[in-house]
């Protein structure tokens, strides 16, 4: 193969590599429709994210709020929350300090554990350190699974990092220090001094009046090994001998030093934290779903809920969410996306039948359908080797109060009718 | 008869085997020109070898260290500190038999570290520190020179692999914590973040935010029941001298076995 190729198609192969990577086009995302669609749909579900402001300059602060529940769907054979997880912001590297995190208003500096069905409300405060546009994402990431990610908001950041840019904290023994160039005063000197010795000990055996080498080779090569030893002098002894007693000098004062320098150290930090727990829900409805089809086609995922009211309001759907996506009923609720990216559809969902009044138990007919389907990658849940479903509906009564019910089955596609 | 004795005859005979065969064929036609490009390949090999070697551990270090040297805050007491040396010395043993057998030179373990260290910076400085912009403090490389010295250093006082291995790759594994601890130790700092006690690693390590990094991705030491008290760290180096010991054998074995002079036989 490679003796049949021109001379001339060498050049023509570097230009072609070339190009194809200046053409390649800059990313923003971060994966979130990479995922296997059933993944995606039966792990976690996010609501209310709202992000604070979206513009914001240099050293300023963004609050990134919203809440989550780890799905009672969630595929026996992923890694579960329940084992750890970690709150945690999708970025593109540190354009953001992550100043505060909690959920449940328990600090996330740590790992945790995040129960199925259960409800957790999250805070994540950043401060702005460089500037750009940036796609942000609440993520979860769940030991031996992955990330699952929210969808994103973009931030736009005014202004470049000034070079006096600090990160200022204070220790345990009231010392402030800038963690934007902590420690690197000992680095650069501790590191400097070690090339130096380093430089030293080879300067040593290579700056000679004859050529080191070739000469040692020829020497051993003519004399056999037997003789070798007589390329190593006296001085050469004396100067390892110098060259092992300084090191070993150097580094037991350099331990010394760093002792009386910094009295006052502690182990890195691990181990997981138990999440405070919140009031959930109460037993306000019952909700069973059957009949659960995607119509390929149409781009449309139809199914029917059996619901039972267990308040003293009538209820209505309002909203079903699944895999960071939105679908709402525009007959009552009016939601506007949050920006260009925002995977809400105003009108997505179409729910037919009447609220369901307090102790009556209604079967109704709901039907997500959008192009978002598509764009997020979710029709390609008929190629998931688990066709089957998570989502969350969102009720609404009278007053405006929400009470949500999460739903989940078996999906049957169909290929052929639009419906 | 010494070294330079040795030397004296071998360069009268070799002029006179020069100038009889090959005055014709070769441009080297003195001693002193022979001398000269002798220094050259002294002054080339040394550094070109050096980042070469280096660069190769640079990958090493990525694959079998990684993360344990990229972050101030993986290096522990317990996983950092046996890890690290065990890996890294792995191409100084190798070339060690290769440097001493056939030029009666200690010294593979500092070129090759110095190469690494160099290869080492220049990456983190310029894709942690310029490209992801990660605070240089953070991402800066561990050292290993010291070590290196000493492992050099004993092959040439005792003149023998064993002896290297049992005194100098001990050392090289007992010694790379302290060695270290004048660039470590000030994160280890403590503080209170948000009710909770973290070093300043772990802080940097939750301020600094790496999305592919969760917290509980660090291997790094937890509390058990088998550790003795506090003495987690002279445990570990201990350990990993041991294991170092091991590693370097075997090391210096496939050293042995790759260290072959068929092609330079041939041209020199």
């Amino acid at each position: 193969m490679i003796k049949k190729m021109k001379i001339w198609q060498m050049p023509l192969m570097v230009v072609c590599l070339v190009g194809f990577q200046l053409y390649s086009d800059v990313v923003f995302a971060h994966g979130e429709r990479a995922q296997q669609a059933g993944i995606r749909m039966r792990t976690m579900y996010w609501w209310d994210v709202d992000v604070s402001p979206t513009k914001v300059k240099v050293g300023e602060l963004v609050t990134i709020t919203g809440k989550f529940m780890p799905s009672s769907f969630w595929p026996e054979h992923l890694a579960s929350s329940e084992v750890a997880s970690f709150m945690n912001i999708g970025v593109p590297g540190p354009a953001f300090l992550r100043m505060h995190s909690h959920v449940n208003g328990t600090p996330m500096v740590r790992s945790t554990r995040f129960y199925r069905g259960k409800e957790y409300h999250f805070k994540v405060v950043l401060k702005a350190r460089q500037g750009g546009e940036y796609h942000v994402h609440p993520v979860v990431s769940v030991k031996d699974a992955g990330p699952i990610i929210a969808s994103g908001v973009w931030i736009t950041v005014e202004g470049e990092r000034p070079d006096d840019f600090k990160n200022e904290v204070e220790t345990l023994m009231g010392d402030t220090i800038d963690l934007e160039h902590y420690g690197m005063q000992e680095i650069i000197w501790f590191n400097a001094f070690w090339f130096a010795v380093g430089v030293a000990w080879l300067g040593f055996w290579f700056i000679r009046k004859d050529p080191v080498l070739l000469r040692r080779y020829t020497f051993i090569a003519e004399h056999g090994e037997a003789e070798a030893g007589s390329l190593i002098s006296v001085k050469d002894m004396v100067v390892s001998a110098a060259f092992f007693g300084l090191t070993m000098v150097a580094i037991v004062a350099g331990y010394m030093w760093a002792n009386a320098k910094y009295p006052n150290t502690t182990p890195l930090q691990t181990g997981k934290v138990v999440t405070n727990e919140i009031p959930q829900q109460g037993d306000v409805l019952d909700v069973v779903v059957s009949n659960a089809v995607y119509h390929i086609p149409g781009r449309a995922f139809n199914f029917d809920i059996t619901v039972t009211n267990k308040g003293d309001s009538p209820l209505r759907v309002g909203d079903f969410a699944t895999a960071g996506v939105r679908f709402v009923n525009a007959d009552v609720l009016t939601v506007k996306p949050i920006d260009k990216s925002d995977p809400v559809s105003p009108a997505g969902l179409i729910v037919t039948g009447p609220a369901v009044q307090p102790g009556e138990t209604r079967t109704l007919r709901v039907s997500a359908n959008d192009a978002l389907w598509e764009k997020y990658r979710l029709t390609s849940l008929i190629y998931d080797p688990d066709s089957r479903f998570g989502g969350m509906l969102f009720f609404y009564d009278d007053e405006g109060n929400r009470y949500y019910s999460e739903v989940g089955g078996v999906m049957i596609p169909d290929f052929q009718n639009v419906e | 008869m010494g070294y330079n004795d040795s030397v004296k005859d071998s360069d009268n005979q070799s002029q006179d085997d020069a100038r009889s065969d090959m005055s014709q064929e070769s441009a080297i036609s003195t001693p002193e020109q022979q001398r000269r490009i002798f220094r050259a390949f002294d002054y080339m090999l040394v550094p070109v070898a050096s980042i070469l070697l280096g660069g190769i551990v640079v990958f090493l270090v990525a694959l079998t260290v990684g993360d344990w040297d990229y972050w101030q805050d993986w290096r522990d007491r317990r996983w950092w500190p046996l890890i690290t040396p065990v890996s890294v010395i792995v191409a100084p043993a190798v070339f060690t038999y290769f440097f001493w057998k056939y030029f009666r030179l200690p010294i593979a373990a500092t070129s090759i570290v110095l190469g690494y260290m160099i290869a080492a910076w220049v990456s983190r400085y310029a894709n942690f520190h310029l490209f992801a912009d990660f605070p240089m403090a953070f991402v800066s490389p561990s050292n290993f020179i010291g070590m290196a010295i000493i492992l050099d250093s004993v092959l040439l006082l005792t003149r023998s692999f064993y002896l290297q291995g049992f005194v100098g790759a001990f050392l090289w594994g007992l010694l790379i914590y302290p060695l270290n601890w004048p660039a470590a130790a000030a994160f280890h700092t403590p503080l209170v973040w948000d009710g909770y006690i973290v070093t300043a690693a772990d802080l940097m390590g939750f301020m600094y935010i790496r999305t592919a990094m969760p917290e509980y991705v660090r291997i790094i030491e937890e509390s058990t029941l088998r550790t003795f008290g506090e003495a987690v760290t002279p445990l570990t180096a201990f350990f990993a001298g041991f294991v170092t010991i091991l590693n370097f054998y075997l090391w210096v074995w496939v050293g042995s076995k790759l260290a072959v002079t068929r092609w330079a036989t041939k041209l020199i």
